[in-house]
């Protein structure tokens, strides 16, 4: 026995490589994508209420649709206009505070159900629903009331809608248990400030078809609303104890009408409204969908219901999407790819190398070392004979988005403006722009990027280390004596790398400051700027709509995207009237007058302003480059021979 | 045939060679010096030349890189943007510049100057001085600040052109291999002697004690065998260089550094410890331990002063083969951005940094190769060494 | 035999334990919030949530006890980052294409070491012999990571033999499985070179010769199964080092194998995860060093597996 197994022994271990081998082999030859992508880190999820990132963009708007969404202009493809879509029309009030959507009738879910203005209330109440904890959430509290929605901001005499602690799954918000409605009579508030006790007490209405009847008051009950409830700590309670207590739904300024009439009501006329509707964050979900499956699992391939141009195929992790077209979508005639691939490839070299070897069609970021390269090669290309008049691969557009570093304003010496402005000042913009991004970014000396139609763009001191230095003495730090060291935080990439050594070395250089650079991941990265954890730490943000309010109302007190510390009345109160102002001319002047004061602050060092760097094969048609580089995979099409030409040419294959 | 019998002592005086014969022996023997295992293993390992060049090699490494700040560099952290990015190796010290030019349309010129550290024209004891001196070096140690002093005193501003280049943010190549060759050394020494002293220590206790001590410490070797120690290492890692708890460490002195001498060191240990323990076992009933032990040692000081000695051969062979393998960890780590912090450098981010520029539309080959170059021919050398050194140290190649 | 194998089960399981239990109180007491839950200051009904979900709000220790009865099941909990998946999923997908990518890498290994190590031994000092020897120091000389980007030039770019990163079909995996495979080979190459050559000099191999056997077959038959031996017991620590070079080596070519979610997991600070993948990794090297031992007594009749 032992003897026979030596004697095979030699051949146990080839053949358990050859066993261990099989799996390669189970994956099927593939069959190619008809356009393939990269898109940058797997998404985290599908869910358009949970994910912000712009690689779950592009699959989200893929995959759903919202009543409006963004097309090239026929006229200037580099327009963004946004097109009815799951609308095919509204109609906007005399007080353009009330726009009425009308529903497209042979508007399909995946799973053949009618898309109905009901699914855009549901979904927006899950949107607004606290309990989401949606982080684009302050995108729809241009509705009258949403912001007290989600801020569960109530007073006494305010129409509440109850929850009680019933739901069939109590860790999902959805389905929901059993409502009630009713008026708020009086209200307490016991417990600590980290445990709270919220009692209120409320005179029930009836309801009639789910419908409550204001004028029929009922019976005044007492509920009690824990969100850390306890059942040891607060058995005193449990008698009256509700799941959920908000301002009644029906207040907040959106309803459907019928099927077909979606009737949104805003707070102040918002010129950019459709601008919004047609984000994603505001796509609608499919109700039953999500609470037969409930959050995350909606989502996975198998069950998820969605009612865009793509469906789901499948997705192996870390590796692609493969979307395929939806038959069910309105306007699936007009979608001309088939199968698209959505890789996550992460590094800018493998896909650069993946691109050239003709693997992918088009690359959302490539290796800025060689981008000067990239474009020589563009020209050098045109001389090659029938290619004269090819489009380049190399597709740079400026793009409405800032690269900039938020200063901790609320601890010394940053607490002081003129430190901030001295080093500012003393950031050589022009050098970063022209020998570390190198793609032609524009530096930027204020905070909105340009581009935008009637705005005109507000500038602080260009690159001065003489005035840096005189306005360091003058804050008591003559040559940088005394001052402390900056703790400047950046997150893992290696471009940001080198623009915080660059601005280390030219701060150490012009002001005799030192800054210790703190590389963070992602998730601590967010927290230490939500915390206020830094002294200096990098910041981008992206434009959400082409208008300049989306980069100025970060900065308001307290707001959401603050993130500095700062607080300006004066500042605060510009915002806040230009929201209301319907006069486009007088409501930019604020908004300028407002950028002034903050440059004037400088809670902010702005340093450039991006350009999208997407390198797209020039087979690849109705691909325009636009401010906010949006590309909607649905209307791309393919010119197959030139792409046999191309491919042909490069010796690709 | 017959010869007559010789007296009871005349045999005896004739077995015994006469008294010079004496003499002459203990002067050969006076003559013979007692060559021990080292003179032995020294002399073998002298006539194998390629030994003698990889340690030719690491010693003179070793020397330039403890003496790096004395050396006429250019500053390994110094960026210059605008006019020596990605400049390829070059023997002249002359760097062009352009000189502004207020009339439009004119060609600009250039000027060129060399390549200078530019610090000598201030006063030691000026601000301009520390301003310039924080640019160049980072919070060298008080030795580096001793030798960047007779640097300058030695070499005045002068220094190296860009013999191997300059990077992607116009720094000096050539002064980065040669500060990144003391982080990777001292990374790959000092980590394989705490692998040392762990699994030294932990096989020769093991090995003497013998019994189920022996065994249980056997056991838990084996044990940990199968632990898959690199993804507890990245772990720790990626954990301890979490800022909060790395201000906490800092409180102790310990940083990226240490962190990263200590778990890998921490990890290589084990096979060494096994090694040991054979060599020991086979010790310990020598009659040099027995004598040790009569005269009334301990065991600790049996194991530590009679046993570990004798084991030393052994250690050292395997000690030439860990450092390389600890130097390719520290690349590894460095790959997945684990490795040292901006702005010191060590070979395996150089090369790292290196591999992002070569794409098929280009290659910026001096920034791969110079490094991957030292890499190489570092821990060539070290295997050679290992090779030639196990070949010397065997016992069976005595006297040959 | 059957002993043996029930003790070193027993020690699996220990193993197994002793890491888990290592690596969950590490990774929970240094990052209690794990990946992602941090981001944001959350509402405190939405934190109680979900904290529910991740199975946070209970004491460490009960979480302990609780989270390790669910793992002996196989069930590690769904991953913080991918907030759609469970880990179980990356697993399912990732550990079949990193098995495969190790093995072709192994194979590739055994392939190269074992041929070219012959060849050197039996042309022993010859200029064949000094090439490959310079070629294998190589291999073990340079990083893979410098040898991966290398080997995309030459093979990808200027032969056009391999695509240059993906997966998805066979010939994906080649040029990956090489560049991993190069640093063993050469280990292999010099084992068994060094083990042939000892075998050689015996005095069985002489009388195989003077028995008039063929040379191929006194070299294949007699002679490479005892130069075996050696290089049989590096496996053990090759497949450690395999699992640690297809980190690297899945990150160049975009394989989307368990190393990838390794390393993602472990910098985003997704417990579940990395806990999963470690596990696995435990269970792989045991079994590897299992067989590796259990392969000795098979070879060499004079190893008891005593223990």
């Amino acid at each position: 026995m032992t003897h026979t197994l030596r004697t095979f022994f030699p051949y146990v271990f080839p053949f358990l490589f050859v066993l261990a081998m099989l799996p390669v082999f189970q994956f099927s030859e593939l069959p190619k994508a008809d356009f393939t992508f990269t898109n940058g880190t797997e998404i985290e999820s599908l869910d358009s209420a949970h994910v912000s990132g712009a690689p779950e963009g592009r699959i989200i708007d893929a995959m759903f649709e919202g009543l409006y969404r963004k097309l090239p202009d026929p006229e200037d493809p580099n327009k963004m206009l946004p097109v009815p879509a799951m609308a095919t029309g509204y109609e906007l009030s005399e007080d353009q505070r009330t726009y009425t959507f009308t529903i497209r009738k042979d508007a399909k879910w995946s799973d053949g159900s009618p898309v109905t203005a009901h699914d855009w209330v549901f979904s927006w109440q899950r949107f607004l629903h606290p309990e989401t904890a949606s982080k684009y959430s302050y995108q729809l509290w241009y509705l009258k009331n949403a912001q007290r929605y989600t801020g569960r901001k109530i007073e006494v005499g305010d129409r509440v809608e109850i929850e009680r602690d019933d739901r069939p799954n109590p860790a999902q918000t959805y389905p929901r248990g059993t409502m009630l409605a009713g008026v708020v009579k009086a209200q307490e508030q016991l417990g600590t400030e980290d445990d709270p006790i919220y009692v209120y007490e409320v005179q029930l209405v009836a309801e009639q078809a789910g419908q409550p009847q204001w004028d029929q008051p009922g019976e005044t009950q007492r509920f009690v609303m824990i969100p850390r409830f306890d059942e040891r700590k607060h058995a005193e309670h449990a008698a009256n104890l509700v799941r959920q207590v908000l301002p009644h739904f029906s207040e907040v300024g959106v309803y459907a009408e019928d099927d077909h009439t979606l009737v949104v009501t805003l707070e102040n006329p918002t010129p950019y409204f459709l601008e919004l509707v047609s984000f994603y964050p505001l796509y609608p979900v499919n109700q039953a969908c999500v609470e037969r499956h409930g959050y995350p699992d909606w989502t996975k391939t198998e069950n998820v219901v969605n009612n865009g141009p793509y469906n789901m195929e499948f997705r192996r992790i870390r590796d692609r999407i493969r979307l395929r077209k939806n038959p069910e979508y309105w306007n699936s005639g007009e979608v001309s790819l088939e199968v698209i691939d959505a890789l996550a490839v992460q590094s800018e070299t493998t896909t650069l190398n993946m691109y050239m070897n003709g693997q992918v069609d088009w690359g959302t970021t490539v290796p800025t070392s060689i981008i000067p390269e990239l474009i020589e090669r563009d020209q050098e290309k045109l001389n090659q004979p029938g290619r004269e008049k090819e489009q380049p691969d190399m597709r740079i557009e400026p793009m409405l988005t800032v690269y900039f570093y938020r200063v901790n304003t609320t601890k010394p010496p940053l607490d002081d403006a003129r430190v901030r402005r001295a080093l500012n000042l003393a950031i050589d913009k022009r050098a970063i722009v022209e020998f570390v991004t190198k793609a032609g970014q524009v530096p930027a000396l204020g905070l909105v990027p340009p581009g935008l139609a009637k705005y005109e763009q507000q500038v602080s001191g260009d690159f001065n280390p003489e005035e840096a230095r005189r306005l360091l003495a003058e804050a008591g730090f003559p040559g940088g004596k005394g001052m402390p060291r900056i703790r400047l935080v950046y997150n893992t990439l290696d471009a940001h790398r080198d623009i915080a050594e660059v601005i280390q070395q030219q701060w150490k250089r012009h002001l005799q400051v030192d800054a210790e650079l703190v590389n963070q991941e992602w998730a601590m990265y967010l927290k230490r700027m939500t915390d206020l954890d830094f002294d200096v730490i990098r910041a981008g943000w992206i434009g959400d709509y082409p208008d300049p309010n989306t980069f100025l109302d970060m900065f308001v007190t307290d707001g959401e995207n603050n993130q500095t510390g700062w607080s300006n009345a004066e500042y605060d109160q510009l915002i806040e009237e230009a929201m209301s102002e319907s006069d486009e001319e007088k409501r930019m002047e604020m908004l300028e007058k407002a950028e002034r004061i903050l440059l004037e602050e400088m809670p902010i060092l702005p340093i450039y302003f991006y350009v999208s760097q997407n390198i797209v094969r020039p087979y690849v048609k109705n691909f325009y480059p636009n401010l906010q580089d949006l590309h909607p995979l649905h209307i791309l099409e393919i010119d197959e021979a030139q792409r046999d030409f191309i491919l042909k040419a490069e010796g690709v294959r | 045939m017959n010869a007559p019998k010789p007296p009871p002592h005349q045999a005896y005086d004739a077995a015994f060679p006469p008294l010079e014969k004496y003499e002459t022996m203990l002067g050969e023997a006076e003559a013979i010096h007692g060559i021990s295992l080292w003179q032995d293993a020294w002399r073998r390992l002298r006539r194998d030349w390629v030994s003698m060049t990889s340690l030719g090699f690491l010693l003179l490494l070793g020397l330039l890189a403890i003496i790096t700040p004395l050396l006429p560099l250019q500053s390994f952290k110094e960026q210059d943007l605008k006019r020596r990015q990605f400049l390829p190796p070059t023997l002249s010290s002359q760097i062009e510049e352009p000189i502004p030019v207020e009339a439009e349309g004119d060609v600009p010129e250039t000027e060129t100057r060399r390549v200078s550290l530019a610090i000598t024209q201030f006063p030691t004891d000026s601000d301009e001085f520390r301003r310039r001196y924080g640019e160049i070096w980072e919070n060298p140690n008080l030795l580096d600040q001793a030798m960047i002093r007779a640097r300058l005193t030695i070499f005045g501003d002068w220094c190296l052109p860009s013999l191997c280049g300059t990077d992607h943010l116009g720094r000096d190549m050539l002064s980065r291999l040669f500060w990144g060759a003391r982080v990777s050394l001292i990374v790959g020494v000092v980590a394989t002697l705490v692998s040392l002293l762990i699994g030294v220590s932990y096989g020769a206790i093991s090995g003497y004690a013998g019994g189920w001590v022996d065994d249980a410490m056997m056991r838990a070797v084996d044990v940990m065998y199968s632990v898959p120690f690199i993804f507890v290492v990245l772990f720790l890692i990626s954990i301890l260089s979490d800022d909060t708890v790395k201000t906490r460490l800092a409180d102790y002195g310990i940083d990226r550094m240490v962190i990263l001498y200590l778990v890998i060191g921490a990890i290589y240990w084990l096979t060494m410890a096994r090694v040991v323990r054979g060599q020991i076992i086979s010790l310990k009933n020598e009659q040099f331990v027995d004598a040790a032990r009569t005269i009334g040692a301990r065991g600790g000081r049996i194991v530590f002063l009679h046993l570990v000695p004798n084991v030393l051969s052994v250690v050292i062979v395997y000690l030439t083969l860990t450092i390389p393998a600890v130097m390719l960890f520290e690349a590894f780590l460095s790959f997945l951005g684990l490795g040292v912090e901006p702005p010191n450098v060590s070979w395996g981010q150089l090369a790292n940094d290196g591999l992002k520029v070569i794409t098929p539309i280009r290659i910026y080959w001096w920034l791969v190769v110079f490094p991957a170059i030292a890499l190489a021919a570092t821990l060539y050398s070290l295997n050679f060494l290992g090779d030639g050194l196990r070949d010397a140290l065997d016992p069976r190649m005595k006297n040959r | 035999m059957i002993e043996f194998l029930v003790k070193r089960f027993f020690w699996l399981l220990l193993t197994l334990w002793i890491v888990y239990t290592f690596s969950f109180f590490l990774m929970w007491k240094v990052a209690p919030e794990g990946a992602n839950l941090s981001e944001r200051k959350f509402p405190p009904e939405i934190q109680a949530n979900l904290d529910r979900y991740y199975g946070l709000d209970k004491p460490l220790i009960e979480r302990y006890f609780l989270q390790f009865g669910k793992a002996l099941t196989l069930d590690f909990g769904p991953s913080m980052k991918l907030m759609d998946l469970h880990s179980s999923q990356l697993i399912r997908q990732g550990l079949p294409i990193s098995i495969s990518l190790g093995a072709l890498a192994l194979s590739f290994a055994m392939l190269l070491g074992f041929s070219t190590g012959i060849v050197s031994a039996l042309w022993r000092q010859s200029l064949l012999d000094v090439g490959f020897r310079l070629l294998a120091t190589l291999g073990i000389a340079v990083p893979n990571f410098v040898l991966a980007g290398f080997a995309i030039i030459l093979f990808v770019f200027i032969l056009k033999w391999f695509p240059a990163a993906g997966w998805g079909r066979p010939i994906d995996l080649v040029l990956p499985a090489l560049c991993l495979a190069a640093p063993f080979a050469a280990y292999i190459a010099r084992l068994t070179r060094t083990g042939m050559l000892e075998v050689l000099g015996q005095d069985y191999i002489r009388t195989a010769y003077a028995k008039g056997l063929m040379p191929r077959v006194v070299v294949l038959r007699h002679a490479f199964r005892g130069a075996i031996l050696p290089v049989v017991s590096y496996l053990g620590p090759a497949t450690a080092g395999i699992l640690t070079g297809s980190l690297v080596l899945e990150r160049i070519f975009f394989i989307p194998g368990l190393g990838t979610h390794f390393i993602e997991a472990i910098t985003q600070k997704d417990h579940p995860v990395s806990l999963a993948v470690v596990m696995i990794y435990t269970l792989l090297l045991f079994t590897m060093n299992t067989l590796v031992d259990l392969s000795y007594g098979l070879i060499d009749p004079r190893v008891k597996l005593n223990k």
